[in-house]
């Protein structure tokens, strides 16, 4: 009995270090639930089971957040990293741990949000929304699930930056590449390096749902990048050469010619551009002024083609050719031009607004009256984004010669040229000779005769003429769309 | 009739008519093995009948099948009975660049015919997607390499072809990424066959 009068609570009477215990942890706890409440909602969707499927347009258009705690980044791990292996991976998590390069405990100090969408990943702090890291989508090589445990952990394998790749052990720049290099007996050794970004779900449900988003986001995107492959493969495919081997004689020609070809095609470019600009209101009309822009375009363009056509080595280089040839030159090289712009034209269509294009065109316009190809490379770049930076390859055709080296050098350093980024380059056998470019006005043995110096000078100031009404026009339309202004 | 009437009634008649070469061509030669004579007469009277009305062996096909209450997909069978090399189809020529232009027919026609295996594996078929991608892009080019070379008096018709060829290639990818919005395989067979 006095073991349960003992044991009987006395109301009113606390011991002093419970009262400063438990007034600590409640006011712990109702920190907790004060944050809890005023924490956002997530932005989230149900998805359909069992398979989490979500909307595609959710992805595309929208985003997804989850909720997950943020371990932590390794880098500078060896690319080699297997992320199906459960021992590398928690080898790896742990000496992390031991080292504090990752949070040994989770806390809701390490409350996180990700965001997903077909573009990137992004991780911010629940609290404060502070941004942690943004992962663009190409830059994931795999996703892996690991129940340790208790606790079960989503861990991404990314690039170490955007577009890692091994550089030689003599870049100066060898404390910030992305290479770890190690000595061996025969020299440097190249070690490509990659990220781990870990990160700790409640259950095994939220992980599986998060490698499942994940999962719909590389199918997203790598069946659009795929589709694209296939699109530019047919259109740099679907180029016609339009001269045949033997009519050609001597070498000097053959840049000029490309150089020429080009010029047209960019003058042709920036032509329908303005127009499509001009007669677009809004999404809905413009595909239809598109193809009028470019059946109008069409049209004006053979009076420049006989020209192109008559370059070459005949004799008859300043006069039309034959009208059958002419008709199918002139047929050709129409075709081939309007066949490269409207290829290009649907792709900008579907990939950037009106007010882009119009950008577009602006830039396209300063390019062709004297901006530097440095320039315009940058101003594209930023107008087109990471996720679009593909689209910098559908203006191949369109560069001058002399600024191809440096178009592509830009192509190579924004990781779009070797296969890096979302879109890749697969035509390593693309090359901008003049053998081989799509033009393929390639020199032959059979010399025309006739003297080629006056007839160049006579071409040369034709051409001359030309560019100048050219450019005279877009100026022109160019002010016309500067008067006109976006029309609703 | 108008040109344009022409030319869309022969892209038609070249569809339906995959049925002789895929189909009726491989039993001719094997019928050829048993009875020469008859096999010839048959195989010509087919191909002057097919020629005339374009679709007729399809249609005998395809009543065979109902007859025989065989179940199968037809356009899934002519994929993959294209990948077989038709005698008429292969050029003559020995010079590099048209036996280039034979391998490069064949290669691609073979990737075509896997279609039906991978489709339903997205990542397969997505990886056979580039083959294709690559394999248009190499005909192409050689096609290109092809006229750039060699003159030819019938040179409007080749480009002719190689445009149909382009544009065939373009609808097989709008129907590509029809099929991965709506997940509808028959179109995308449809549209290989042509």
């Amino acid at each position: 009995m006095e073991e349960d009068v003992k044991k009987v609570k006395k109301p009113g009477i606390v011991s002093p270090f419970k009262r400063v215990f438990l007034k600590g942890e409640k006011g712990r706890d109702k920190k907790a639930q004060e944050k809890a409440t005023e924490r956002r909602a997530l932005h989230t969707f149900s998805l359909s089971q069992p398979d989490h499927r979500i909307d595609p347009d959710i992805l595309l258009n929208d985003y997804i957040e989850k909720e997950v705690k943020y371990l932590g980044q390794l880098t500078s791990v060896p690319g080699y990293l297997n992320p199906s292996s459960r021992t590398e991976v928690l080898q790896l998590i742990d000496n992390a741990r031991k080292s504090h390069q990752l949070s040994g405990q989770l806390s809701s100090e390490l409350d996180a949000v990700v965001s997903l969408s077909a573009y990137n990943i992004k991780l911010v702090w629940r609290d404060g929304e502070d941004i942690i890291l943004r992962v663009p989508i190409h830059d994931i090589a795999a996703v892996s699930y690991i129940r340790d445990d208790s606790l079960h952990l989503v861990v991404i394998k990314t690039a170490q930056e955007s577009g890692g790749s091994p550089c030689p052990s003599s870049c100066p720049d060898l404390n910030k590449s992305q290479t770890l290099s190690s000595l061996s007996e025969g020299g440097a050794v190249l070690v490509e390096v990659c990220c781990l970004l870990v990160l700790a779900v409640d259950n095994k449900a939220a992980a599986e749902e998060l490698c499942l988003l994940l999962s719909q986001v590389f199918q997203i995107v790598y069946t659009e990048s795929t589709i694209d492959f296939l699109d530019r493969a047919i259109f740099d495919g679907a180029t016609t050469p339009t001269r045949h081997l033997s009519l050609y004689s001597g070498k000097g020609k053959k840049t000029d010619l490309l150089q020429q070809k080009r010029l047209l095609k960019l003058f042709l470019f920036s032509q329908t551009l303005t127009s499509v600009f001009i007669l677009s209101s809004d999404d809905s009309s413009s595909k239809v002024d598109v193809k009028e822009a470019f059946e109008e375009e069409e049209a004006s363009t053979f009076p420049f083609q006989v020209s192109m056509e008559a370059e070459g080595n005949s004799p008859s280089a300043s006069t039309p050719a034959s009208p059958q040839t002419k008709t199918a030159s002139e047929g050709e090289l129409s075709t081939t031009a309007a066949e490269l712009l409207q290829d290009y034209m649907t792709t900008l269509r579907t990939k950037l607004s009106s007010q882009e294009i119009q950008q577009f065109a602006t830039l396209l316009h300063e390019y062709r009256n004297g901006s530097s190809i440095h320039e315009f490379c940058i101003n594209l770049r930023q107008l087109y984004g990471d996720s679009r930076k593909f689209l910098l390859l559908g203006l191949r055709p369109f560069i001058p010669e002399k600024d191809s080296q440096h178009f592509e050098n830009f192509l190579e350093t924004i990781g779009v040229k070797d296969g890096r980024g979302i879109i890749t380059d697969s035509f390593g056998r693309y090359r901008r000779t003049a053998s081989s470019a799509s033009d393929s006005t390639t020199n032959g043995n059979g010399a025309a005769g006739g003297s080629a110096a006056s007839d160049e000078g006579r071409e040369g100031d034709e051409w001359d003429r030309m560019i100048t009404d050219i450019s005279n026009d877009i100026e022109a339309l160019g002010c016309s769309m500067d008067q006109e202004g976006v029309a609703p | 009739m108008t040109m344009e009437d022409t030319k869309n009634e022969a892209d038609a008649a070249a569809i339906v008519s995959m049925a002789l070469y895929t189909v009726m061509y491989p039993v001719f030669n094997q019928l050829e093995k048993v009875n020469l004579s008859a096999a010839q007469t048959l195989r010509a009277a087919i191909i002057k009948a097919e020629k005339e009305n374009p679709g007729l062996t399809q249609d005998i096909v395809m009543k065979i099948l109902e007859k025989k209450n065989l179940k199968i997909n037809y356009n899934e069978c002519l994929l993959r009975m294209a990948a077989d090399d038709v005698k008429e189809f292969t050029i003559d020529r020995r010079e590099p660049e048209f036996q280039e232009l034979n391998e490069r027919a064949r290669a691609l026609k073979h990737i075509l015919s896997t279609i039906p295996d991978e489709i339903h594996d997205r990542g397969g078929f997505l990886q056979s997607i580039k083959d294709i991608a690559s394999a248009i892009k190499e005909l192409l080019d050689t096609v290109n390499t092809v006229f750039r070379k060699y003159q030819h008096h019938n040179r409007r018709a080749l480009e002719q072809q190689k445009k149909e060829f382009v544009k065939n290639s373009k609808s097989f990818s709008v129907t590509l990424k029809t099929y991965f919005r709506d997940g509808n395989s028959a179109s995308i067979k449809s549209a290989i066959a042509e």
